[in-house]
């Protein structure tokens, strides 16, 4: 397979794991701030996005409106879904060859929904939950065809590590950005609303409920959200899954290629599974978290080098 | 049935060949088996065919992309649901014309490249050539597989309003439609179920399978699975759409200028188990954005150093390098000694009468007759920097007269020729609209082929003579009858 | 029958890893009656393969590519070249005459390549200067050395107020420039009164110091002079191009000629330097080490990261493709 061509595969669906993580978390920090008479901040999800940037959040002004428009339809956000969408749109465009007709209709007409121009406007006057609910069913109808319609080769192969790599990204950094503030501010260990829109934002809030019967605790949230395997959004499962896609790359690589990656990603997986809340909070989270993120970009720096050509 | 609410305000363009009806009004035998078909369709099943028509191009993606202000649109090609066709006999003239002519072309080619003798013996003058920007020294002595150069090419032909074909333009660079010609065809099929082969209509479904067994000829390895690609500028290139529907069809891989890489003189793409050779590429760059490294330095489509490994015969690039010298708008104008020249034989194709704007003498009767000529620009094509005298204003004039005299040898005139005319169907009833047609020949080692078809394309706004999908024209589904 | 001893060594440093860069070089000495090369050593690094070729104007192009990942290339050509001195034209034949030969020369190939002028705005002025410098009953040969004697006296030589790429109507606005500058402007009113001229890349040799040109490749210019031939004359220099001056390669113009050129893929910024040594006869040429002549850095990299809206999808991409490829070339 030509490097660019897997390349446009991973990228492009990371991009669009990416726009399903900003809509999630919009649409439950929305819900959220309607909830709190006061003392609720965008700033978590503007950092995990946008960065620290002092001037950006002074100019969005922590206004729930200004701080939607900006993720979803300002096009000089990179980060927007506008911008991201287009990404990916393009990326489908340079492989539309090897993709079928379907699943590009389907990235086509989420590219259309988002590029429409009322979308702003209604943003700022309608129910933005409904608006973003709109968006988010245009990811589940692009995941349902990717998954029914891709043929099972390299081209999916690429696409899955790209997903799942940017969605175990996302979720160590909301963990590392809920996680910073008990520092200095302890009292929100025990608030459990804070802990509720952190799994509602990872859409593992149910599963939370079924699987801990004692309430809402900080180190549960971090087991769930690190080390269940049965749940999709956990740093364990989107690592298991790049294993799993990696593997079977293996007659698409070049054999020394294949085995670095392979023993690189084998590790980061065997760190992970090995490891406990305990001895995890004993080494400190942010730090652990720093390291799982670094292996992450390494294996995307590994992905970009020896299989889509740009060393 | 619905005969007369068809044609009923069909009247034939005076001075002008229609190709269906003759001039007392009788339809021309070959147009009868269609007309028919036609008649008992009511104008409302006529007009649901011209919407699922659009439906299926849509849905297709069949697209090209139009810059405006940097932002990419994408449009439709418009496309006409009637046929333009063409009986046996009038074809096996044009293929015999077109197949003389581009064999001339390339003995050309050749003897511009190497040895000259045309120019020695001054058939054409020598400043005709070396003022040609597309005169590529670099091409100098360069030898190409089987001296082949012009391995597709796309003969724009024009009829007069006796009927008489002419050779409008050669494309012998990157000529683009040809994946019209083929999906307007397969829309016809569903549009018309069983009309084509009841009327005796050749199929060109054989086109990708000609172009990719001449591919596979050229491979400078002699292996028995030479790796070919389609080189795209990529996915802003307003013919993308074209490039993933050739590669397709040929199973070959569509790449761009950055898939690919020189290392000591032969070419490579990049791919996740390494590095491949490549042996043929069929690329839809022009020559200018090649090689940065030898053309324009700014090029980011091409790829830097190709020209070394095609000079070494290392790679087959197809068309070849330096193309442009032989379908230069100033250079059209000797084909015809061409052909003579290196063959002996009389054009059957003619030329459209071509003055030189850096002639003084052509220029002043140029001038003096400026409302009933088109003057083109020589390095521009698709219908741009076009002046036609009967449709412009004296200050429109005025103003390219200005631009003429700066520069006249980027300018050639031609007399306003009166294009044929064939029937549309323009909103619910058929009219007629000025038309033209593109065959595309395919040369290989075994000779010159050309599918029996190609693209007409028509000007559909009434009166107009452009035909140029930039200046609103479409296309029709051209049928050659056995 | 002077012999020279030349180093030539361009290197590019880049600030970080660059790939898949091709490259052309010029640095093969003319082979000729009044030029000969008696060694030549190209040492590059990565030891590619040169491929060699004659291009259109008979000069002989080396090609290689280097695809790893470098932080630097060096090209270090080391020749040894004996020249030997041509006698100047006779210049006996009536001018009319003369001229008359060059008028049929002029559809001829390759003379109709050399006569190609350039348009530029201030042509008419230049034009105005060429009518000016004419005298009745001159002869091409005497009208050419009074040229080279103009492009001298008129324009300064100055580095780094032009670039590689700076065109005529620049070099005229300036009445400034290096030699290639100095070259160029020579060739064009050469042209203008219908006397083939090429340009010439190569080397001074002048045995002495205070010439200018030293220390890098040289460009001059040559016209050809009915009865005789192509006549080397040095604008720069103000003087007849003989065997002080090492032929590399001629051509209608720089981009014919450049002695080395490339493109690579990376998003590194590069910073070219080039250095010649002469010595002479018995003597070495002198260690150029620390001494390198010319040092161009390059434009930075494009940076894609801003948050520039202001930019469509197509601008962008088109950007990032640019940032993966860029070039360099080094000026005369």
């Amino acid at each position: 397979m030509l490097s660019r061509v897997a390349a446009s595969f991973y990228w492009l669906s990371r991009y669009i794991e990416r726009s399903d993580g900003i809509l999630r978390m919009l649409k439950i920090n929305y819900a959220s701030s309607q909830d709190a008479i006061q003392g609720f901040t965008w700033e978590p999800v503007i950092r995990i996005f946008s960065g620290a940037d002092q001037e950006l959040f002074d100019k969005l002004n922590n206004d729930s409106r200004t701080v939607i428009n900006y993720m979803v339809t300002d096009k000089t956000n990179p980060n927007s879904i506008i911008s991201i969408i287009t990404h990916s749109r393009e990326n489908a465009r340079g492989v539309q060859e090897h993709i079928n007709t379907d699943l590009w209709q389907c990235l086509n007409e989420y590219y259309h929904c988002v590029q429409d121009k009322s979308l702003s406007t209604r943003l700022k006057k309608e129910d933005p939950i409904s608006v973003l609910d709109i968006l988010i069913k245009q990811v589940m109808l692009y995941y349902g065809t990717a998954e029914v319609t891709m043929e099972r080769g390299p081209g999916r192969s690429f696409m899955n590590i790209g997903k799942y790599l940017e969605r175990a990204i996302q979720s160590i950094d909301i963990l590392d950005i809920k996680f910073g503030p008990l520092n200095n501010n302890p009292d929100l260990l025990t608030d459990t609303t804070y802990w509720k829109h952190l799994l509602q934002s990872l859409g593992g809030y149910e599963l939370y409920l079924k699987t801990y019967r004692d309430g809402l605790e900080a180190h549960n949230v971090l087991e769930q959200v690190i080390l269940n395997n049965d749940f999709p959004r956990s740093v364990i499962y989107s690592v298991n899954n790049i294993q799993r896609y990696f593997d079977r790359l293996k007659l698409d690589s070049s054999m020394t290629d294949y085995q670095e990656l392979s023993f690189f990603i084998g590790k980061l997986q065997s760190h992970i599974k090995y490891s406990s809340v305990k001895g995890i909070q004993n080494d400190g989270l942010h730090l652990y978290l720093t390291h799982l993120k670094d292996q992450l970009y390494q294996i995307g720096n590994l992905m970009n080098e020896r299989y889509f050509a740009n060393s | 049935m619905y005969k007369e609410a068809h044609f009923d305000g069909y009247n034939s363009i005076p001075g002008v060949w229609d190709e269906m009806y003759l001039q007392n009004s009788d339809i021309r035998p070959h147009y009868q088996r269609v007309i028919d078909y036609l008649s008992k369709e009511s104008p409302d099943d006529l007009g649901k065919k011209e919407e699922l028509a659009q439906r299926l191009f849509m849905k297709q993606g069949i697209t090209f992309t139009v810059y405006n202000s940097g932002e990419g649109i994408e449009k439709i090609f418009p496309f006409d649901i009637i046929p333009r066709i063409i009986t046996g006999s009038e074809w096996n003239f044009v293929e015999k014309g077109i197949k003389q002519r581009l064999t001339a072309l390339n003995l050309f080619l050749k003897d511009i490249y190497h040895n000259q003798f045309i120019v020695k013996d001054g058939i054409i003058p020598i400043d005709a050539i070396y003022s040609c920007p597309h005169f590529l020294r670099e091409m100098y002595q360069v030898d190409v597989p089987y001296d082949i150069y012009v391995h597709i090419a796309g003969i724009d032909l024009i009829r007069d309003e006796e009927g008489t074909f002419y050779v409008l333009e050669d494309n012998l660079r990157t000529p683009s439609g040809v994946s019209y010609m083929l999906e307007n065809r397969e829309i016809t099929k569903r549009l018309f179920p069983d009309l084509l082969p009841n009327c005796g209509v050749r199929s060109v479904t054989d086109y990708p399978n000609i172009l990719y067994r001449n591919l596979q000829a050229l491979s400078p390895r002699r292996v028995s699975n030479p790796t070919i690609v389609l080189l795209s500028p990529g996915i802003y290139n307003s013919a993308y759409f074209e490039h993933t529907t050739l590669a397709r069809l040929m199973g070959v891989e569509l790449v761009e200028g950055r898939d690919l890489v020189v290392n000591n003189q032969k070419v490579y793409m990049k791919t996740t188990t390494g590095l491949q050779q490549v042996d043929v590429i069929y690329r839809r760059v022009d020559d200018e954005y090649l090689d940065p490294l030898v053309f324009n330095p700014n090029s980011v489509l091409g790829v830097p150093g190709i020209m070394g490994a095609y000079r070494k015969g290392n790679v087959a690039i197809v068309n070849a390098i330096g193309n442009g010298v032989a379908d230069d708008k100033s250079i059209y104008i000797y084909v015809p000694d061409m052909i003579k020249y290196y063959l002996n034989e009389e054009p059957l194709l003619k030329n459209v009468p071509t003055y030189r704007l850096n002639n003084p003498d052509e220029q002043k009767l140029v001038f003096e007759n400026i409302n009933k000529m088109v003057i083109k620009k020589t390095n521009e094509s698709g219908g741009y920097g076009m002046l036609m005298g009967h449709a412009s204003t004296e200050e429109e004039i005025d103003r390219y007269k200005l631009e003429i005299l700066k520069e006249p040898r980027n300018f050639i005139a031609q007399p306003t020729i009166s294009l044929s005319a064939a029937p549309c169907y323009i909103q619910g009833a058929l009219r007629p609209r000025r038309i033209d047609l593109r065959p595309y020949a395919l040369c290989g080692p075994d000779g010159i082929e050309i599918v029996p078809g190609g693209l007409t394309r028509v000007a559909l706004k009434e009166g107009s003579l452009v035909v140029n999908s930039s200046q609103g024209g479409g296309s029709k589904d051209t049928w050659v009858l056995a | 029958m002077p012999e020279f001893k030349i180093q030539h060594i361009t290197r590019y440093s880049y600030d970080g890893a660059v790939r898949d860069s091709a490259n052309q070089v010029i640095l093969f000495p003319i082979v000729d009656v009044h030029q000969t090369v008696l060694k030549h050593d190209l040492h590059i690094t990565g030891n590619p393969i040169v491929d060699t070729h004659v291009d259109y104007y008979g000069n002989e192009v080396g090609s290689f590519t280097y695809s790893v990942p470098h932080n630097q290339m060096v090209i270090n050509s080391q020749l040894v070249v004996n020249t030997m001195p041509r006698q100047l034209p006779m210049d006996d034949i009536f001018p009319a005459q003369q001229w008359e030969t060059l008028t049929q020369l002029q559809y001829t190939v390759p003379y109709i390549d050399f006569l190609k002028r350039e348009y530029f705005d201030g042509i008419d002025e230049l034009k105005a200067v060429v009518s000016g410098q004419k005298n009745e009953g001159d002869t091409p040969y005497q009208l050419a050395l009074r040229f080279c004697q103009y492009v001298y006296k008129n324009f300064e030589y100055i580095k780094g107020v032009t670039t590689v790429e700076s065109k005529l109507e620049e070099i005229w606005k300036l009445k400034a420039g290096v030699c290639q500058d100095f070259a160029h402007m020579l060739t064009e009113m050469l042209r203008l009164v219908n006397i083939p001229a090429r340009y010439v890349s190569g080397y001074i040799c002048p045995n002495h110091s205070g010439m200018r040109g030293e220390g890098a490749t040289h460009a001059w210019a040559e016209a050809y002079i009915p009865n005789y031939g192509w006549l080397g004359l040095d604008p720069t220099n103000n003087c007849i191009a003989n065997e002080t001056h090492v032929r590399l390669a001629v051509g209608r113009n720089f981009l014919d000629c450049s002695p080395v050129k490339g493109v690579y893929k990376g998003s590194s910024g590069h910073h070219l330097e080039v250095a010649v040594s002469v010595g002479y006869q018995d003597h070495e040429p002198e260690p150029i080490a620390d001494k390198f002549a010319e040092r161009v850095t390059a434009p930075g990299p494009f940076t894609n990261n801003g948050n520039d809206g202001s930019k469509n999808s197509y601008q962008r991409y088109m950007e990032m493709i640019q940032q993966q490829q860029q070039q360099q070339q080094q000026q005369q």
